[in-house]
């Protein structure tokens, strides 16, 4: 009757230690590559070999390592720009917009501009245009959120929508600046000249975009950790009614934050033009890398230089899924990657509930005394002396 | 002590997941082997796993054995562009059996993703890449670079290296046949056109069509809607319908998907389809359609590759080479019609018929090509007017 699960309670913890912030993330990611194992196992594969080839793919050879690079640099962008957000409740999900309207200005400045510029100054023209070509996407939400209350949730949401429709449009919609007029055959961005684009490290694809995804990362965690703005933000965060007492205005905190959230988005866009693409590509754009920054912020509960790993870490398991296709003998579909990093969020985010709540198991002893208490407030109004003949 | 307790659970169905995900593996390879198909590839898992755990050596018997790999935007199961080229993959294995060895990639998203791909193939052995999407152009040339080793081949490509060819075919010829098809069957003299993009591609094919559906109905017009994107079943049908809505009765298209024809049958109208045979989808409404063939391509490359006679090149292939034909014709179309395609079909495999042979005159009825001249290649691969029957504006 009393079973071990009935005797499961929640108890909410004041302040969850450093244990509890570290194991949550990685039970989150074993659950999820265990949740994964058992589709694999249904649809005929064995996981073990798919995950040691997902390991070999991203992990273990020179260019595995610098692809995994290569494709972590976005994510971690993006991934700050929601954990700045998010940790501060205010939820921006539209990173993905963000990013497109940054790769549109990035490469816009580069053509305009790109070809009078040369060295640092060009790279600076484009990381700066990208960040606020982000920024900009997200001011009417953040506008909206800090003067008449509109959730941002839906607000950026939909303006991704938009932001896909614009840079489709730019490109395969019309002769517009960002299209190459030499393209003859089928319509593509134009190229941005080579002074715009990021430096790569030797052969690799591996480019400076990676220093500046980790220099933010670490900035961000200084400006909230460090300074005097940082605590005035988590008060806000943590206990909106104490910032209210304490004069920090609200309205403020959400425009700032925000925008900056929407200028890391956009940075990433700008990493992805001037890094890897060197032109605007609609469909090369297009990867979910906004939204999979929330998976990122999610997993790195929100702290800045957590986001650094964890980028790392969805990098590698997205690469892994074309290569998982080449496994011999063995059609790996390439999904599982993206219902790998799907499971991760969602235990990432069941995981929340071991970092607020711990579950304690309560003595037998009490479990029978409460069941009776139950037996007897159920039998007590059968026996006719209900709460009636009292009053 | 409280958290261990606490992840007590999760330990445990944990421990379940892991013995099921531990169990399985062993029974799919029973599966595999009772599938004469997959027995094969079931024996090469061992090889396989030692390779992949060898890392960068050459696999056993690479001399004799032409390793191809083919690179899909799309999934194998799309019915339309990606299908086509991997049934040209499975010709190409069943024709050279024994001397070539085919792995593919599917759903491979193009732009900066895909050079991570291409190289991995490179890098594992394969001999010969095919790319079949424009948008891997960037990264098949720098690949193409990195490994001069290797024979690379772009479908719809324009750039090339010493090791990077490019091939597509003439599908206006079949958009021709396509074309008289519509015009015969149209009672209305509208038929409606459901396309991707206004690209030179899709406008040389639209003027095709047009131009073969007025041979047999001078009357005849192409109303054409732009849906700007390749696949997209949806988007597909709803232009189909708007154009039945105006009063079209037969569908071209120049789409990936059969979502046009199931519109069209719905309506009780007529429909040519594209890349492959769909008449399944939409039997009452089916004419014909331009269907892509990559087989014959595939086997003369991977052979070329086998004795070394490759070379890079721009291939544009013609109906004569077999890349491409018009589908079997649907009930509908009336014995009189068929034998009229059938004649000019044989004209274009004998070369005495190109569609593009004047007098051509545009939309606005001035004469763009001179009675008996042919537009060049060049002119058709850079096609950006409509001939006149065409209803609508490139962008």
């Amino acid at each position: 009757m009393t079973s071990w699960f009935g005797r499961l309670r929640l108890e909410k913890r004041n302040a969850p230690g450093t244990g509890v912030l570290l194991l949550v993330p990685l039970v989150s990611v074993v659950a999820a590559l265990l949740f994964g194992a058992v589709f694999l196992s249904l649809i005929g594969l064995a996981p073990v070999a798919v995950y040691r080839e997902m390991l070999r793919v991203s992990y273990t050879t020179g260019y595995g390592i610098a692809d995994t690079l290569v494709s972590a640099t976005p994510l971690i962008l993006t991934g700050l720009a929601a954990a700045i957000a998010f940790r501060f409740k205010l939820y921006n999900i539209g990173g993905e917009g963000q990013l497109y309207v940054g790769a549109i200005a990035a490469s816009g400045a580069a053509l305009a501009f790109g070809d009078r510029l040369t060295g640092p100054a060009a790279i600076l023209l484009v990381i700066v245009a990208g960040a606020l070509g982000g920024a900009v996407w997200i001011a009417v939400p953040a506008l909206a959120k800090a003067w008449l209350g509109t959730s941002e949730i839906i607000t950026s949401l939909l303006l991704n929508y938009v932001a896909l429709f614009l840079m489709q449009y730019l490109i395969f919609g019309a002769r517009t600046f960002w299209r190459d007029p030499e393209s003859a055959t089928f319509p593509q961005g134009a190229r941005i000249p080579d002074a715009t684009r990021l430096p790569t490290l030797g052969t690799t694809r591996v480019n400076l975009g990676l220093v500046v995804a980790v220099l933010a990362a670490v900035v961000l965690y200084l400006l909230l950790t460090r300074t005097r703005i940082g605590y005035r933000w988590r008060v806000f965060g943590d206990a909106p009614a104490a910032a209210r007492y304490a004069g920090i205005p609200s309205r403020q905190v959400i425009v700032v934050v925000l925008l900056l959230s929407g200028a890391l988005a956009g940075l990433a866009g700008a990493t992805e033009v001037a890094g890897r693409a060197g032109r605007l590509d609609p469909t090369g754009l297009a990867l979910n890398i906004g939204y999979n920054g929330i998976i990122v912020a999610a997993l790195a509960r929100y702290n800045p230089l957590a986001v650094i790993p964890v980028g790392l870490l969805l990098g590698g398991v997205l690469n892994a899924g074309p290569a998982l296709q080449t496994l011999p003998g063995a059609r790996v579909p390439v999904a599982i990657s993206t219902m790998l990093t799907g499971a991760i969020l969602l235990f990432a985010l069941a995981g929340e509930l071991f970092v607020r709540y711990r579950i304690r198991m309560r003595d037998p002893a009490d479990v029978e005394e409460l069941a009776e208490q139950a037996t007897t407030a159920v039998a007590s109004p059968r026996a006719g002396t209900g709460p009636e003949a009292e009053a | 002590m409280k958290l261990r307790r606490s992840l007590l659970p999760l330990v445990v169905a944990a421990l379940i997941a892991a013995a099921c995900g531990g169990e399985d593996p062993a029974a799919p390879v029973g599966d595999e082997t009772d599938d004469p198909a997959a027995a094969e590839e079931t024996d090469g898992t061992e090889d396989g796993e030692a390779d992949a755990e060898a890392d960068g050596t050459e696999p056993e018997g690479d001399d004799d054995v032409l390793r191809v790999a083919f690179v899909y935007v799309g999934p194998v199961g799309d019915a339309g562009w990606t299908f086509r080229h991997d049934v040209g993959r499975q010709d190409l294995e069943d024709a050279l059996g024994d001397r070539v060895e085919t792995t593919f990639l599917e759903n491979v998203p193009e732009g900066a993703e895909s050079e991570r791909v291409f190289e991995d193939l490179a890098r594992q052995g394969n001999d010969l890449i095919f790319g079949t999407s424009f948008g891997y152009g960037d990264q098949m040339v720098a690949v193409s670079e990195q490994y001069p080793d290797v024979v690379f081949e772009h479908a719809t490509g324009y750039q090339t290296t010493d090791n990077l060819g490019t091939y597509f075919g003439a599908v206006e010829e079949s958009r021709y046949l396509e074309g008289m098809a519509a015009g015969a069957a149209t009672e209305s003299n509208q038929i409606g056109y459901v396309a991707a993009f206004p690209i030179p591609e899709v406008v040389r094919g639209i003027n095709a069509y047009t131009l073969g559906a007025r041979e047999v109905n001078p009357d005849a017009t192409v109303q054409v809607i732009w849906t700007s994107t390749w696949y997209d079943p949806e988007v597909e049908g709803q232009a189909a319908e708007s154009l039945l809505d105006a009063g079209a009765d037969v569908i071209g298209m120049h789409q990936d998907s059969p979502a046009p024809g199931q519109a069209a049958e719905a309506a009780d109208a007529y429909w040519t389809g594209y890349h492959s045979d769909m008449e399944e989808f939409a039997p009452n409404a089916w004419l014909t359609a331009s269907v892509w063939d990559w087989g014959p391509y595939y086997i003369s490359t991977a052979e070329s590759v086998l004795d070394g006679s490759w070379e890079s090149r721009e291939y544009y292939g013609d109906m004569a080479d077999g890349i491409f034909d018009v589908a079997p014709f649907g009930p509908s179309v009336a014995d009189e019609t068929q034998s009229e395609i059938e004649a000019r079909r044989q004209e274009i495999l004998a070369g005495d018929f190109a569609p593009f042979t004047g007098p051509i005159a545009d939309q606005d009825g001035d004469e763009r090509v001179a009675d008996g001249e042919s537009m060049d290649l060049g002119a058709l691969l850079s096609f950006d007017w409509f001939v006149e029957g065409v209803v609508g504006q490139i962008e």
